[in-house]
């Protein structure tokens, strides 16, 4: 018995670990001012429509891995309601990985849809 | 069915129990400041939600303690604090492993470390003993309660900045922000849970230590640097001017050509044991100040 939802969670997850680094990327590049976490996540709800992709949870360890690699940069603010929050803003590296990783996600789909469509 | 946020963040603490303490500041910082922005609005645009239905939907939005976790210790594998080598592969040569001290950037970073400590050090000593003196003498004031919670403060943005100093030169991993401080209490309750915290504590500790730490490191590598530049200076200086190594009276000695290589070689010798002794202490110094800064 193929235990269909774990595998299909597994295999998401599998995708998610590269795509999330240039979605946030690409939203903050996108962005004209720096953004925190909460809003990060209300706009990527917002594009996902009904469907989730990944956790929102999930997002911020993504976040501190850019910002340890030099691609963002961030500053932590008090808020008027709540804990102080962390923005983020994208980094002049950042906007050079940025193109490079949008031509290889180019590259992928187009020979992933390839391959599915065979042809 | 987890009933407060309070209780997310201990469930989110167990499960990443083994994970890097810093990591772990960092995703209770995280979750913290998500959870309660997500609570705001969520209870604007659904005002008839009750704060456990709320609390709910957030939490399946964010992800589980447990799906948390496992996202920050998937990516904790990946990321390499900014300094954070291999260590050199054992089947190097001992002369190999000797020399490449001069490659690795740790023991370069300790270097400076340990010349800037002593800055620092001053800076940290005065501010704590300041700041101590001060909070103490005006507790027999009203607002002596403030400044008392000012200086608290104060010290957990002076432990914050050290972090970034160690993790910068020495290559540890320290918190990358402060714990969350909570608003609608009291001063005094504020002055309370300070001072019942053990690192405000240890952090005074540290900071008050840093300035004998400061000296020595600081004499300890301009010492060490010195004679070797010195020893490695003389052979050559003495070929361009007239200076003696050694004069008696009017008796003027120099050097004998043959002994310009040894001057070299023990001059060299001394400044590559000293960078090894920096990269020891600095990693030791990194490990003492995780202990005292990094809240658990």
């Amino acid at each position: 018995m193929v235990d269909s939802p774990g595998l299909t969670k597994k295999f998401q997850k599998e995708l998610n670990a590269g795509i999330a680094s240039l979605v946030l990327l690409s939203v903050l590049d996108q962005s004209r001012e720096p953004m925190y976490g909460y809003q990060i996540a209300r706009l990527l709800e917002e594009y996902s429509g009904d469907a989730s992709f990944m956790k929102q949870g999930a997002l911020y360890p993504v976040l501190h891995s850019l910002e340890s690699s030099g691609l963002l940069e961030s500053k932590v603010e008090p808020s008027v309601s709540g804990p102080p929050r962390r923005y983020y803003e994208i980094t002049a590296e950042g906007r050079e990985m940025l193109v490079t990783w949008q031509g290889v996600w180019t590259q992928m789909k187009s020979f992933v849809d390839r391959a599915i469509k065979g042809g | 069915m987890i009933k407060s946020v309070e209780e997310y963040l201990d469930l989110l603490k167990v499960e990443l129990k083994e994970s890097d303490s810093a990591t772990v500041q960092d995703a209770l910082a995280d979750a913290e400041e998500h959870l309660r922005a997500a609570m705001v609005s969520l209870r604007e645009k659904q005002p008839q939600a009750s704060e456990q239905e709320a609390l709910t939907l957030v939490i399946e939005q964010y992800g589980s303690p447990e799906e948390t976790a496992s996202a920050y210790k998937e990516v904790e594998r990946r990321t390499v604090p900014s300094l954070a080598r291999t260590a050199p592969a054992r089947q190097d040569s001992a002369l190999k492993r000797f020399l490449g001290v001069y490659d690795d950037p740790k023991a370069w970073g300790a270097l400076l470390y340990m010349l800037i400590s002593l800055v620092t050090g001053i800076v940290y000593f005065t501010w704590v003993v300041t700041g101590l003196s001060l909070s103490i003498s005006f507790a027999i004031f009203i607002f002596g309660l403030l400044f008392a919670v000012f200086f608290a403060v104060s010290l957990r943005g002076l432990a914050l900045l050290e972090g970034r100093i160690v993790e910068g030169l020495l290559g540890v991993r320290m918190p990358r922000r402060p714990l969350f401080i909570q608003k609608d209490v009291t001063w005094f309750e504020r002055l309370k849970s300070n001072l019942v915290d053990k690192h405000l504590w240890l952090s005074l500790v540290y900071f008050f230590l840093q300035m004998p730490l400061g000296v020595i490191y600081f004499s300890l590598v301009v010492t060490l640097f010195t004679l070797s530049l010195g020893l490695m200076a003389a052979p050559l200086v003495q070929t361009i001017t007239d200076f003696p190594m050694l004069s008696i009276g009017v008796m003027k000695y120099h050097l004998p050509v043959w002994s310009t290589p040894i001057f070299l070689f023990v001059g060299f010798m001394i400044w590559t044991v000293a960078m090894h002794l920096s990269r020891a202490i600095g990693q030791w110094h990194g490990r003492y100040a995780k202990a005292f800064l990094v809240t658990e």
